[in-house]
């Protein structure tokens, strides 16, 4: 198995048109796709378009190990959870389901970084006192000696993924992570064929600000856990990131946009592929907020309610 | 490409041919034959079998073909057992290995039964070449730790700083068969530039262990190792103070090496008064050698007693001086 039919497509800079090779079929291209679906005979297609540097080529690929069912199924549990979403959105079906393979950058790097803190090492003093019967009284009191620190920490900061889509925020992508990156393959037109797989539409150097930024904060935390002392205040850093490496990874994403209001937009609701991770943004129900309020008030006002009726009564 | 050239551009460290990333710093791993796309083109993958169009199918997790259900195989990161590299060769022969048993069974010391050697009878002597893995590397540690120097009203305060450590040939045991006491005990016992092709005993039943863990776990086992190592050279020297607590350490590893040996041995087996006993002895040094004794509980119970009463009557003299 695996030949591979191939044309040679005559490209612009906005679209791209290519013939369905099974059924010669013109169709024009989203440049921001990657894969096309003939609209007559059905037949999947992958576009190779050579390289620049903010469309590089995919690196890697995590193949989708969750199948529509399973994640729209993920999907209603995780809304179902969401005790102050709308009713009408809990029964509500989707009106559009999509698996994506979304790009995505992969950043690794050296970390150096510079700190310095405020390092608290505890101590024990006993204090002996006297009480109003002259009795002795000893007690140990707990206190912390605060010493000045600064130091050095290097690491190798791998793992951090940052979105390359301008359909899909970082905030977004956050949401339904980690991905199991021992899953990664080496890209393939194969593995995507069949799928909607996007290009990346976010510029390079942008990812790549938004990776630094996101390593910055984990060597922070990686801080936090490397003070001495029994507490730590003050902690202040300046990372400098070097040997950096961004590769485009394409990661699966199940997109579930449920419209449960005429009046409002879809929602969108995403499921990370691979996991069965659920995330998105539900709008809270206000008229179930009030409901409630107004049964807490009503609860709480009971007594009053009681104790004035016993009152009228006498 | 061959494994040979394969070599992280930012850790320096050797990749295997099926790495898609280097395991010790993340980084791709480079492509053996990167793509040259002059134009954009259009790929159908087609079935080889029925010619139909191909699919990634989430049930095969792998593209297939709908119709005649053909599975295209993909390239998938390899996690295979480790194999021994270099065999040691046994340099020590069975006369050696038995003339340092009895030395070791008669230099026990006083506690030991006085027939223990003579009384004692060799069941079985047998070469075991037991696995383990040697690494080189370069390590940047930086840490931060409290200890005892510098201390004020509390016990402790806090210190940081950053090395340079060079880890050369380190000893990583793998062994099933043997103890981890048994391995750390013989394991300086060797010279690593004698290896050899294939193990030579002589003669006899030889038994050759295999490596039992896939490659992944042996990186793991070998950062743990490093990550030991690290704290124990620390705690050495490089730390100012005699006790220390919460130390925490960050390493940056370069030009890390992992080779497999497969270190000579001899395992005995003797029987004293019904019991079995095991002794290890290196395969290259008959000096190092470990295994388990009886004891004479009839001396040990004596020494005590006499013990006691020494202490008794040193008490007592003591109480008549005062008194």
């Amino acid at each position: 198995m695996g030949g591979t039919g191939e044309m040679k497509v005559a490209p612009t800079v906005e679209q791209v048109e290519i013939s369905c090779e099974a059924c010669g079929a013109k169709i024009v291209l989203d440049p921001l796709l990657r894969t096309a679906r003939c609209p007559y005979c059905d037949s999947p297609s992958v576009v190779d378009r050579p390289a620049t540097a903010d469309r590089p080529d995919p690196v890697f690929v995590v193949g989708f190990a969750v199948d529509r069912k399973k994640a729209a199924r993920r999907m209603r549990e995780w809304i179902g959870r969401k005790k102050w979403a709308p009713s009408r959105l809990k029964g509500k079906a989707a009106d559009r389901v999509a698996g994506i393979y979304l790009p995505a950058y992969l950043y690794s790097a050296t970390s150096a970084t510079v700190y310095s803190a405020t390092i608290g090492e505890e101590y024990f003093t006993t204090e002996i006192s006297r009480d109003s019967k002259g009795r002795t009284r000893v007690r140990r009191k707990r206190k912390t000696e605060h010493c000045d620190l600064s130091g050095s920490h290097a690491a190798y900061v791998g793992d951090v993924v940052v979105t390359a889509s301008h359909g899909i925020t970082n905030h977004e992508l956050e949401a339904i992570e980690p991905f199991d990156l021992g899953g990664l393959r080496r890209y393939t037109p194969a593995m995507v064929s069949g799928w909607i797989s996007e290009e990346p539409s976010l510029a390079r150097e942008k990812c790549l600000q938004l990776a630094r930024s996101e390593s910055t904060t984990a060597v922070g935390r990686l801080l936090h856990r490397f003070m001495p002392g029994d507490s730590h205040r003050d902690l202040q850093h300046t990372t400098e990131l070097h040997d950096e490496s961004l590769d485009l990874v394409l990661l699966p994403v199940w997109v579930f946009a449920i419209r449960y209001d005429e009046r409002k937009p879809p929602i969108r609701i995403l499921v990370n592929g691979q996991t069965g991770k659920v995330g998105g943004a539900i709008p809270t129900s206000w008229a179930k907020v009030l409901k409630i309020a107004a049964v807490v008030l009503g609860l709480l006002s009971l007594p009053v309610l009681i104790a004035l009726l016993v009152g009228l009564l006498r | 490409m061959s494994a040979a050239d394969l070599v992280c551009d930012r850790c320096d460290s050797p990749l295997e041919v099926e790495d898609l990333r280097c395991p010790i710093c993340n980084r791709a791993a480079p492509l053996s034959a990167p793509r040259d796309v002059p134009e954009a083109a259009v790929e159908v993958m087609r079935c080889g079998g029925c010619g139909a169009a191909v699919t990634y199918s989430v049930r095969e997790l792998a593209p297939s073909c709908a119709f005649c259900g053909s599975v295209t195989l993909i390239e998938v990161p390899e996690d295979p057992l480790e194999q021994t590299e270099f065999f040691l060769p046994l340099t020590l022969n069975r006369d050696d290995a038995v003339a340092a048993y009895k030395r070791w069974l008669s230099g026990l010391g006083w506690f030991r039964p006085a027939n223990l050697g003579s009384a004692s009878s060799l069941e079985s002597l047998t070469p075991l070449w037991w696995v383990g893995w040697v690494f080189t590397a370069d390590a940047t540690v930086t840490w931060a730790a409290d200890s005892n120097f510098g201390a004020r009203r509390a016990d402790w305060a806090p210190h940081a700083g950053q090395v340079e450590l060079d880890c050369d040939d380190i000893v990583v045991p793998a062994s099933r068969g043997l103890s981890a006491e048994e391995t750390d005990h013989l394991r300086d016992s060797y010279d690593l530039n004698s290896a050899g092709g294939e193990p030579v005993s002589g003669g006899g039943a030889t038994i050759v262990e295999q490596f039992d863990v896939p490659r992944s776990t042996a990186r793991q086992r070998v950062a743990s190792r490093l990550n030991r190592l690290a704290r124990t050279r620390l705690e050495g020297g490089h730390i100012p103070g005699s006790r220390f607590r919460n130390v925490h350490t960050s390493i940056l590893l370069r030009r890390l090496v992992t080779r497999r040996f497969a270190f000579p041995s001899y395992v005995l087996a003797y029987r004293y008064r019904g019991t079995l006993y095991r002794i290890v002895i290196s395969g290259q040094d008959p000096a190092r050698i470990l295994g388990k004794a009886p004891y004479a509980v009839a001396k040990i119970v004596l020494t005590v007693c006499l013990g006691l009463v020494g202490v008794a009557a040193v008490v007592a003299a003591l109480i008549a001086l005062i008194f």
